[in-house]
């Protein structure tokens, strides 16, 4: 042990000596007393592995809190491409799984997302490498088509899209109704998302599966993620044009076709229903809901129940339709109580008969395009796997794009992404005392009344002062935010931190010299981050 | 010309901590001390004491807080008592250790259990081995004029130093007292300036930890201190009675009594004044013994108590703090002192008052009338 070296203090000239140095503590190595070292052991937020895209979110929503947006939309991009559309259209399985949730309210992470996705609409991305030679190709723009090229044009690969439709965008454009997703705004996060990529996109090009042998060969890879773009309908329903799909349905509407008929019966529970009946309603038209299972069992998304019922979308429960007789003006319809039986559901006892302009079936989604050949293709998104969120549908888009990659023996940067052996922060490992009781903040919503005749979006963006406060509900899970506490506590001032380090992995950082092991870090740390492991 | 004025005993040792502009006094209150702070806190509140009053939850804040302020190199005061004072006792030891020059008051009152508010010494007697000198007054004059004295000693030897008033007997009584002038003291008491403390311009380690020899040395640079201290003490005293014309010595004789008996008795404390009427009264009767009243305790005047009780017979002490299993603690420190002297006297041991029991001329006429019957070998409590 090295020394203190001591002042000498001669006053009356006869006795000396205080116990005072001219060096500091610090000579003194107290750390070689520990039998127990202090790390820095992050875990994943409960949020992050509910994320579809298994988004860092306690990572970047503490970014915001420190004021730093750039970086948290570095963070948020690397992940998801398309925030502003997400945090509009998601259903936020991360707030189901909100550590939050059990102490008042989960934090509203979508409307967080929401925030910095718009902020994002201002801030250009870090211009991309220069591409290489190799050239992948893209079938369907949508999410998933969308996710994987752009995935991939940000690591230097050169990537064509083939999209039928007139515009980028799939199911964004196509189906999700403008007040949930206005189009500036979709317009506005494709244009940030291309801007100066290595990627062309070619519009109004229905790829079929006759061409697949071409691509192969044109392309080093393909990515198929022609979506699911047709309804499914009932076999046994005559041919007859007042019977639609809901996409179809929304297709129109969407491109703002005129659509004839004042009187609409929808078949469904999931969204797709809901938005038709909506977007029915905004143009003055009436629309009720058919459905075969109880109201509580509807899988459409909750929030869209809400906020239907708040706008008098008529839903019948637990009823079927029978019999269509189309004639020349209408079309009749009988409605029979539904009758379950064991996995299906029948018709029971009659229960009357409604003429309308037209029936939309809102039951599913198909689409025409069987791939055929000796080996399996990568594919993305709907087509994939079925019909599923936006989100989902990006982070296969992800994988796809990961497979080409690997396929091509290029290495991608996945070190970030939660492994199979992720530990997730529990809520026992939170010190809750620290954290105090807050209402979550919702964002204002356009009056019911006021959104029957526009499809202007209902809810706003939370205000800079609205996202702070809802930030600083959230406990930032199992991630360092240099708060501090380990510092203040440390009796041997053997810790330093540092607020600035964008890795949280980082920012606390132990005197392995003077720490004594004591443990006070590991317990008193808000967040359960730190541990402490055997010293040897 | 030095101001007359009937005043609290509390308020004297105010009086005497306000002429020597503390610039950090922290403390909390405690019978019966409160009214030692509540009277500085007011004396700050008007301005007429220009000082940082602390509020703190304890007395162990309370010192720590002077800790440093002191450490810093600002003239500090705190004051406490009994359960307070032990409350303090970790960091009174510091203070000694890391030579910092804190005066602090303590009103002499008794430990629990049981509970009990009135005046012994068993609070400042179990704190004699924190390394603090120890000055007890008989008046509050005394107290007043030791608290000046005690700034003085205690920068020139940076070491702390504890004035004992006590409880109730001192502090809620009120004395005739002569209150120095601002000036005159300013003149005795030079401005504080250690030759080290806590500066961001000169970073230093103060109290860090020492290695078993260098811990070894600085004590005993300590322990050489305080014996230096007698000196550095008497040379304070002197000059104050120069200027203030009261002189005050470790050991001091009684008028009243008579010095050439060959029995003495011993006390300290405001016992001191009690017992001056009953030898007072006893010589009146031709029934001689001398008294001495022992001021400084710490550290101890073994020398000049030699001096003083070579070749008396009998000494008589009368104790208001017990170390149980022993006897009277200040017996003890007497017997210690004597054991070199060739013809020993005999030391009676009488615990006289514990928990504020009242003491009476006549309580120490018959304890000298019946010292025939008191034990020399075990302590003698009162019937």
């Amino acid at each position: 042990m090295n020394q203190l070296k001591y002042v000498t203090a001669i006053k009356n000239g006869d006795f000396t000596g205080l116990p005072i140095s001219s060096t500091s503590t610090a000579v003194n190595l107290t750390g070689s007393w520990k039998f127990f070292r202090p790390r820095l052991a992050a875990k994943e937020s409960p949020c992050r592995l509910a994320c579809p895209l298994n988004i860092p979110i306690a990572a970047w929503l503490d970014d915001l809190q420190k004021n730093r947006p750039d970086l948290a939309l570095r963070r948020l991009r690397d992940y998801n491409p398309l925030p502003a559309v997400t945090g509009r259209v998601c259903p936020h399985f991360c707030r189901e799984a909100c550590n939050r949730g059990d102490f008042d309210e989960a934090v509203r992470i979508g409307d967080l997302e929401r925030y910095l996705g718009d902020l994002g609409l201002e801030h250009d991305y870090a211009p991309a490498p220069s591409p290489g030679k190799e050239r992948v190709a893209v079938v369907g723009c949508g999410p998933a088509g969308l996710g994987a090229a752009v995935f991939l044009a940000r690591r230097g690969i050169k990537v064509t899209i083939f999209e039928k439709g007139p515009a980028p965008g799939g199911l964004l454009r196509s189906a999700i109704p403008a007040y949930r997703l206005p189009r500036e705004i979709l317009e506005r996060e494709l244009a940030v998302l291309l801007r100066d990529l290595p990627l062309e996109i070619i519009c109004n090009r229905e790829i079929r599966a006759t061409d697949r042998e071409r691509l192969e060969r044109e392309y080093d890879q393909v990515i198929w993620a022609p979506g699911l773009q047709v309804s499914r309908k009932d076999e046994a329903w005559p041919d007859d044009p007042r019977l639609t799909g809901a996409l179809e349905m929304l297709a129109a509407i969407n491109a703002g076709a005129a659509i004839g008929g004042d009187d609409f019966i929808i078949i469904g529970g999931g969204n797709a229903a809901l938005d038709t009946a909506r977007c029915l309603l905004r143009l003055g038209k009436k629309a009720e809901i058919i459905y075969r299972r109880k109201l509580a069992e509807m899988p459409a998304y909750a929030e869209e129940q809400r906020q239907a019922k708040e706008e008098g979308v008529v839903i019948h429960d637990e009823t079927l339709v029978g019999k269509i007789d189309p004639t020349a003006t209408k079309l009749r319809l009988s409605l029979h109580q539904a009758r379950p039986d064991k996995n299906r559901i029948n018709c029971g006892p009659w229960l009357r008969d409604i003429e309308v302009d037209g029936l939309i079936a809102a039951i599913g989604q198909g689409s025409d395009l069987e791939i055929s050949g000796t080996h399996p293709v990568i594919s993305a998104g709907d087509f994939a796997h079925g019909a599923a969120s936006v989100a989902k549908a990006l982070a296969s888009g992800r994988r796809a794009a990961e497979t080409v990659l690997r396929r091509l023996g290029r290495s991608f940067d996945d070190e970030n992404q939660p492994g199979e052996t992720a530990v997730v922060t529990s809520r026992e490992q939170l010190h809750l005392d620290y954290f105090s009781h807050a209402p979550a903040i919702s964002p204002q919503e356009l009056a019911p009344r006021r959104r029957l005749d526009n499809f202007c979006e209902i809810s706003q963006t939370l205000t800079a002062e609205q996202a702070a406060a809802e930030n600083r509900r959230c406990f930032h899970c199992g991630i360092c935010t240099a708060c501090g506490i380990c510092w203040f506590f440390c009796p041997d001032v053997a810790i330093a931190f540092d607020r600035e380090a964008p890795d949280p992995n980082l920012r606390v950082l132990f005197d392995e010299d003077h720490c004594k092991g004591c443990g006070q870090c590991a317990t008193v740390c808000p967040r359960g981050v730190i541990e402490m492991e055997e010293d040897h | 010309m030095q101001q007359e004025a009937i005043l609290l005993g509390s308020d004297a040792v105010a009086h005497g901590v306000r002429l020597c502009r503390p610039e950090v006094i922290s403390a909390y209150p405690i019978t019966p001390q409160t009214h030692i702070i509540e009277t500085l806190s007011e004396m700050v509140d008007r301005g007429d004491l220009h000082s940082e009053f602390i509020k703190v939850e304890s007395e162990m804040s309370a010192i720590a807080a002077v800790l440093g302020s002191v450490s810093a190199g600002s003239r500090s005061f705190t004051a406490s008592s009994s359960q307070g004072l032990a409350m303090m006792h970790e960091i009174l030891h510091w203070y000694a250790g890391a030579r910092l020059p804190l005066v602090l008051v303590n009103a002499n009152r008794a430990l629990g259990a049981p509970w009990n508010i009135w005046s012994d010494q068993s609070d400042s007697f179990s704190q004699r081995d924190t390394g603090w000198l120890q000055i007890y007054c008989e008046t509050s004059q005394e107290a007043l004029d030791s608290i000046v004295i005690a700034y003085k000693a205690g920068e020139q030897l940076m070491l702390p130093v504890m004035v004992m008033i006590d409880g109730f007997i001192l502090s809620h009584t009120m004395e005739r007292l002569r209150l120095p002038e601002e000036e005159e003291v300013d003149r005795y008491l030079p401005a504080y300036q250690p030759p080290y403390r806590l500066d961001w311009e000169k970073p230093l380690t103060f109290g860090a930890a020492a290695h078993p020899d260098l811990f070894y040395e600085l004590k005993q640079t300590q322990a050489a201190t305080m014996q230096e201290a007698f000196a550095v003490l008497r040379q304070c005293e002197t000059d104050f009675a120069r200027q203030f014309g009261r002189l005050y010595t470790p050991v001091m004789g009684c008028p009243e009594g008579d010095d050439a008996s060959d029995c003495v008795i011993i006390c300290c404390g405001a016992m001191t004044g009690t017992a001056r009427v009953a030898v007072a009264r006893l010589k009146e009767n031709g029934e001689a013994a001398a008294l001495y009243k022992i001021r400084l305790v710490r550290p101890f005047p073994q020398a000049e108590l030699k001096l003083k009780l070579a070749g008396k017979k009998e000494i008589i002490v009368l104790n208001r703090a017990c170390s149980y299993g022993v006897g009277g603690t200040l017996s003890q420190e007497i017997r210690a002192a004597l054991y070199d002297l060739e013809k020993r006297p005999l030391i009676k041991d009488v615990m006289i008052s514990l928990g504020g029991k009242e003491v009476f001329p006549e309580t120490i006429m018959n304890i000298v009338r019946n010292r025939a019957q008191l034990s020399s070998s075990e302590c003698n409590w009162l019937a």
